[in-house]
């Protein structure tokens, strides 16, 4: 029994894995078929209204997907990380691991990769089912451009969890945590509206999975990828540092 | 400065403060507390709420940083285990795997038969596949004592540790503590006086943060209570109260039971030629009257008071 034995079994005797993986694979299978059949389903509700969309692409299929997973999904990935990176509360259980653990990032290390992973194979588990569904319903996707997206959106939610850990250093329960990590999340991508900044922003990436499918170059995800890996690092930096000096 | 009694055996001592300070946002919780532990000693710290016990604790094992002063211990951190008041855990681990993980949290390497024996020497040997979300609050005293002990401390230092606990659950936390004297020094923070005096030979009286008294629990006991003697009389006793609070020798009456006395007295010689006369005077129906023991209470009361 270790602290990283401890994570994995927090995942699955709370089930968090269950909700990580439902919420990504249910919007994995139905983004493609919304998208293949959003113009009946409009029809349905229009009336006499005659209701006439673009035919779908299987890129539509994967918008379909993330516009949903990354907002809804999203929320469950910072519910899930708060709960495990809220170790100062309550207060007592914090005593248990603060006052035989010299180095508080031994306790936090543990706790953000195995949420980072958890998220990540979530993730994972709801883009192949949504690409699975877009090959039968829309049709193929490029392998490559998949890959790539798949890994620089995996990069976006590694961040979106060191937020969620630098959250819990400014306080202490996840009802707080959450919403604070969400806003911060929220307001990053409005920074965009400063023009010297829209390309670097960390939340390109959440488009880069569509763009690449589209034809976007690579190239062009290179800087945010790089303020990403760099925000991540410092974010987990500061919660550490934070947290080592926090009283209980 | 604090009267500081000389330390049982006069042992070297394995924690000492010296004029450690805390404030809370302009609140004093502790002032100029010298605390020395003499290695191996079971030390009380005693003290009403808020007299700044489980800060001093806390600032002990790390958990809060001093104001002032300095704290030096002659222990490596890994070696001091902390046991709140109320100890929690992950509920949905079972006994076994909580003492498991504090065994790894200090360094120690996995030893099924060192967390098999720990739970049985604390009785949890039958419950400890179970989640501790469903313990009893005795139970998770008791896991929580468990969670330490597994990790071999040289300190281990327990926060009102019986506070909350039942008669029966006292008596257990309390053997325990009594089994580990002698190898592993014990930091025993408690406002229940009767347990503190029952398992610890040093103690430190703390009263509004400031440490009134330090020292071994028999040199307190002998040097700073009045005089008493207990009168076991036939009721109905009014008018020998209020007879024997008359007496000059007689400092204070107090009455623990229908038919019982405790009288403090000014004077132990004054009080065996007087006691017997002023109680006959009385009309008093006498059963039985003996020197009062000592007890920490009475003692706490009148440093504290």
């Amino acid at each position: 029994m270790n602290l990283w034995r401890l994570e994995w079994l927090r995942l699955v005797r709370t089930r968090s894995w269950i909700a990580l993986a439902a919420v990504f694979l249910f919007f994995g299978l139905l983004g493609p078929i919304t998208a293949r059949y959003m113009e009946q389903i409009l029809q349905r509700f229009a009336g006499d209204v005659i209701v006439t969309l673009p035919p779908p692409t299987p890129a539509t299929g994967l918008e379909q997907y993330l516009g949903n997973v990354l907002q809804i999904g999203l929320l469950v990935v910072l519910a899930v990380a708060a709960g495990a990176l809220a170790f100062d509360q309550p207060i007592e259980r914090a005593a248990f691991y603060r006052s035989r653990v010299g180095r508080v990032w031994t306790l936090l290390a543990p706790r953000y990769v195995v949420a980072t992973l958890a998220t990540v194979a979530a993730f994972v588990l709801g883009t192949l089912g949504a690409w699975y569904e877009t090959v039968v319903l829309l049709g193929d996707l490029p392998v490559g451009a998949m890959l790539l997206g798949m890994l620089l959106t995996s990069l976006y939610l590694a961040f979106a969890v060191a937020v969620t850990t630098a959250a819990s250093s400014f306080a202490r329960a996840p009802l707080v945590i959450v919403p604070v990590a969400a806003g911060v999340l929220i307001v990053v991508p409005l920074l965009g509206l400063l023009g010297a900044l829209r390309d670097w922003l960390p939340s390109n990436l959440l488009g880069s999975l569509v763009g690449l499918v589209v034809g976007v170059p690579p190239v062009e995800y290179l800087r945010p990828a790089l303020v990403t890996l760099a925000a991540t690092a410092v974010l987990l930096w500061l919660a550490a540092a934070r947290l080592q000096r926090r009283e209980l | 400065m604090t009267p500081t009694a000389p330390a049982a055996g006069d042992a070297p001592s394995l924690v000492t403060t010296r004029g450690l300070g805390k404030v809370y946002d302009g609140v004093v919780a502790l002032a100029d507390v010298d605390l020395v532990v003499p290695r191996g000693s079971v030390y009380g710290v005693v003290g009403p709420n808020g007299a700044g016990k489980t800060t001093l604790l806390s600032i002990l094992v790390g958990l809060r940083q001093p104001t002032s002063g300095t704290v030096t211990l002659a222990v490596e951190r890994e070696r001091i285990a902390l046991v709140p008041d109320t100890p929690s855990f992950e509920p949905w681990l079972t006994a076994r795997e909580v003492v498991a993980l504090a065994r790894s949290l200090v360094g120690l390497a996995p030893s099924a038969e060192a967390v098999e024996s720990t739970l049985r020497r604390t009785g949890l040997a039958d419950a400890a596949d179970r989640a501790n979300g469903g313990f009893s609050r005795g139970m998770l005293q008791r896991l929580g004592l468990a969670a330490a002990m597994v990790g071999e401390p040289t300190l281990l230092v327990l926060d009102e540790p019986a506070a909350a606990l039942d008669p029966a659950g006292r008596r257990d936390v309390l053997d325990l503590v009594s089994d580990l004297s002698g190898g592993t020094t014990v930091l025993f923070s408690s406002h229940i006086l009767a347990d503190v005096q029952q398992v610890c030979d040093t103690i430190g009286i703390l009263r509004g943060g400031r440490l009134q008294f330090q020292g071994p629990t028999r040199d307190l006991l002998a040097g700073k209570a009045a005089p008493a003697f207990t009168v076991r009389l036939r009721p109905p006793v009014d008018g020998v109260v209020e007879a024997l609070e008359a007496a000059p020798w007689v400092h204070l009456v107090e009455r623990p039971g229908l038919d019982r006395l405790r009288v403090t007295v000014t004077s132990t010689d004054a009080a065996e030629r007087e006691l017997v006369r002023t109680l006959a005077d009385a009309g008093a129906r006498v059963v039985g009257i003996a020197p009062a023991e000592v007890d920490l209470e009475h003692v706490f009361l009148e440093l504290t008071g």
